[in-house]
C-alpha cells in the first residue's frame, strides 16, 4: 500500500495562499465556519505581551499568539484526500489544497515561547539533520582503531 | 422531569452521532504539512512523491516515510498536542497534527534487515527478504549501497556484491551518529540529563545557557535519538559501548558526591568555609568600636567567639535512657556465653 502525493511542482506555484490559525482547542467537527467574521475580526495586537503578540478569544477563553513562519527549509502545505479509500490495502492519493508561509500559533492564556511544545519539537528536525549525516569511512576506521585502543587500557 | 430526560437521552445520541461525523470526516479530513524544501517536486518534475509504509526498528513495526521518486527518503513524523485544530481559511479542521518531515539515513532503516539476515554469511540485496515488497524496495531501490560500507564487510565477485553485517563497524559508526548528535544538542542548548529543567520554568535564556548539563548527559539524550531508530538489543550494545551509565546509576552517583561534598565543606571549614573565627579580645573590642554592637546596654558582657565545644558524649534519648534504666542490675549479656 502506498500513498500517493498528486501534485508536482507547477501545482505548487499555482496553487492559492492559505491563512492558517493553529488553535489550543479540540473541536470535533470539520467544515465552513464564519472565521473571518467571528474569528479573524477580534484578533488584536497586544503590545503590551511583547512585539507581534495577538489576542483573540475562541468561546470566551482567551488565546495568545504570534504569526509564525514555517521552519526554515520547510514549506507547509495542505493536503486532502478526496476519495475515501475502499479498503485498507488500496492504494490512495492526497491531493493538494494550498500552500502557506507563515500561519498564526495560538496558545491558551499564555504568551508564546521557548518553553511550547510546538517550538520545542522543531528541534527534532535538527536532531534528524545531524542524525541522517553520512559518515566518512576516514573517520570510521578512526573511531574503530581509537576502540580498540580504549578497550586495551581498560580491559 | 423534561431536564432528566434530556441528560439520559443526551450521552445515548451522541456515539451514534459520533460514528457518523467520522465516517464523513475521514473522507475530508486535511492535513497539514511541512515539507522539506529539498524533496519538494521541481516544475517539470512528472513523478510524484510517495507515502509509503517501511519497517521502523525503533517502533518495531511499519511506519510511513515519504520517497522522491530518486530515491531519497525521509521519514515522516507527527507532531501532536492533546488538544490541537487548525482553521485553514474558513473551515474549521479537527486533525490538530502537524506532519514534518524528517531526514533520515536510509543505512539505519536497513541495519535491522541486515543483522536479521547478514549476520552469519554474506548476501547480495537482492536476495534478502524477496518476500516482503518493502524491505527489498528498501534495500534495492532506495538504499545507497556505497554507504552500506559502515555496517557491513562488503565482498564482491563480478558483478555481484555480497555484504555481511559487521558489528565492529556497525557500533563504530553508531557512536559517530551519537557523537553528531549530541554535538547539535548542544549547540541548539536543549535541555537534557535528569535535572533538566522545563524552560517554563527557567527565568531566561542566559540562565539556561549557564546552566551548563555535562557531557554525559549530552551523550546520553544523544544515544537515546540514535537509538530511536535502532533494535532494542543494538541500542543496549551502543550504550555500553559508548560506557554510559544508566540513568538511576547516575542520579545514585550525583547524589552522593552531593553528599560528599557537603559533608566535606562541614569538615574542614576552619580552611575553607567563610565563617570567620572571632579573637575574643581584639575582634570584641573591634567589633564594640565599629559601633555594630551596642556596648552601653551591658558594659560587662563580652562578646566570646563561638568556640567549638569539645566533643562531648552524645547524650541519651528518652528510650535509650529507659533501657538502661531497665538494664540495671541485670547480667550483661556476654556472661551468658561464658566458659562455665
Amino acid at each position: 500500500m502506498s500513498i500517493t502525493l498528486d501534485f508536482n511542482g507547477k501545482n505548487i506555484a499555482k496553487s492559492n495562499e492559505l491563512e492558517l490559525h493553529f488553535l489550543p482547542a479540540k473541536i470535533d467537527g470539520d467544515g465552513e465556519a464564519n472565521v473571518d467574521h467571528y474569528f479573524n475580526n477580534y484578533t488584536r495586537e497586544a503590545t503590551e505581551f511583547g512585539r507581534g503578540i495577538l489576542t483573540n478569544a475562541l468561546r470566551g477563553y482567551p488565546l495568545m499568539g504570534e504569526k509564525l513562519k514555517v521552519p526554515e527549509g520547510y514549506s507547509g502545505l495542505v493536503l486532502q484526500e478526496t476519495e475515501k479509500p475502499i479498503s485498507n490495502s488500496s492504494d490512495r492519493q492526497l491531493r493538494l489544497t494550498g500552500v502557506f508561509k507563515d500561519f498564526t500559533y495560538w496558545n491558551y492564556d499564555k504568551v508564546p515561547s521557548n518553553g511550547d511544545p510546538y517550538r520545542q519539537a522543531l528541534f527534532l528536525a535538527d536532531v534528524a539533520q545531524a542524525l541522517s549525516q553520512p559518515i566518512s569511512e576516514d573517520d570510521l576506521e578512526a573511531e574503530i582503531v581509537r576502540n580498540k585502543e580504549n578497550n586495551k587500557e581498560s580491559p | 422531569m423534561s431536564k432528566k430526560s434530556t441528560r439520559a437521552s443526551k450521552p445515548k445520541a451522541e456515539p451514534d452521532a459520533e460514528g457518523s461525523a467520522k465516517m464523513s470526516k475521514a473522507s475530508a479530513l486535511k492535513k497539514v504539512l511541512f515539507m522539506s524544501q529539498e524533496l519538494l517536486p521541481k516544475d517539470a518534475d512528472d513523478g510524484h512523491l510517495r507515502l509509503e509504509r517501511f519497517f521502523h526498528p525503533g517502533h518495531g513495526k511499519e511506519a510511513l516515510f515519504m520517497t522522491h521518486p530518486d530515491g531519497r527518503i525521509m521519514e515522516l513524523v507527527e507532531y501532536t498536542e492533546p488538544r490541537r485544530s487548525w482553521l485553514v481559511n474558513s473551515e474549521v479542521c479537527s486533525n490538530g497534527r502537524i506532519y514534518m518531515t524528517a531526514a533520515v539515513d536510509s543505512t539505519l532503516l536497513a541495519l535491522h534487515h541486515l543483522r536479521k539476515h547478514c549476520a552469519q554469511r554474506a548476501m547480495s540485496l537482492d536476495n534478502i527478504a524477496v518476500e516482503e515488497a518493502s524491505t527489498s524496495r528498501l534495500l534495492n531501490e532506495i538504499l545507497d549501497p556505497e554507504n552500506l560500507k559502515c555496517v557491513v564487510d562488503v565482498k564482491s565477485s563480478g558483478e555481484q556484491k555480497f555484504y555481511k553485517y559487521n558489528q565492529e563497524r556497525t557500533l563504530a559508526w553508531l557512536a559517530l551518529k551519537t557523537r553528531q548528535v549530541a554535538k547539535i544538542l548542544k549547540e541548539k542548548q536543549v535541555h537534557c540529563g535528569h535535572s533538566a529543567q522545563s524552560q517554563n520554568f527557567v527565568r531566561s535564556e542566559k540562565l539556561a545557557a549557564e546552566n551548563v548539563s555535562n557531557e554525559m548527559d549530552y551523550t546520553r539524550m544523544a544515544c537515546d535519538i540514535v537509538g530511536r531508530y535502532l533494535d532494542a538489543d543494538l541500542h543496549d550494545l551502543l550504550t555500553s559501548y559508548l560506557h554510559i551509565p544508566s540513568e538511576i546509576q547516575a542520579i545514585v552517583e550525583e547524589k552522593a558526591a552531593a553528599q560528599k561534598r557537603k559533608s566535606k565543606a562541614g569538615k574542614d571549614e576552619g580552611s575553607d568555609s567563610k565563617k570567620i573565627k572571632l579573637n575574643d579580645s581584639d575582634a570584641a573590642s573591634k567589633l564594640k568600636s565599629s559601633g555594630l554592637v551596642d556596648s552601653d546596654g551591658d558594659p560587662n558582657a563580652s562578646i566570646t567567639s563561638p568556640t567549638a565545644a569539645p566533643l562531648k558524649e552524645r547524650s541519651l534519648t528518652a528510650k535509650e535512657k529507659a533501657l538502661a534504666k531497665g538494664a540495671k542490675g541485670t547480667k550483661s549479656i556476654a556472661s551468658f556465653f561464658k566458659v562455665k
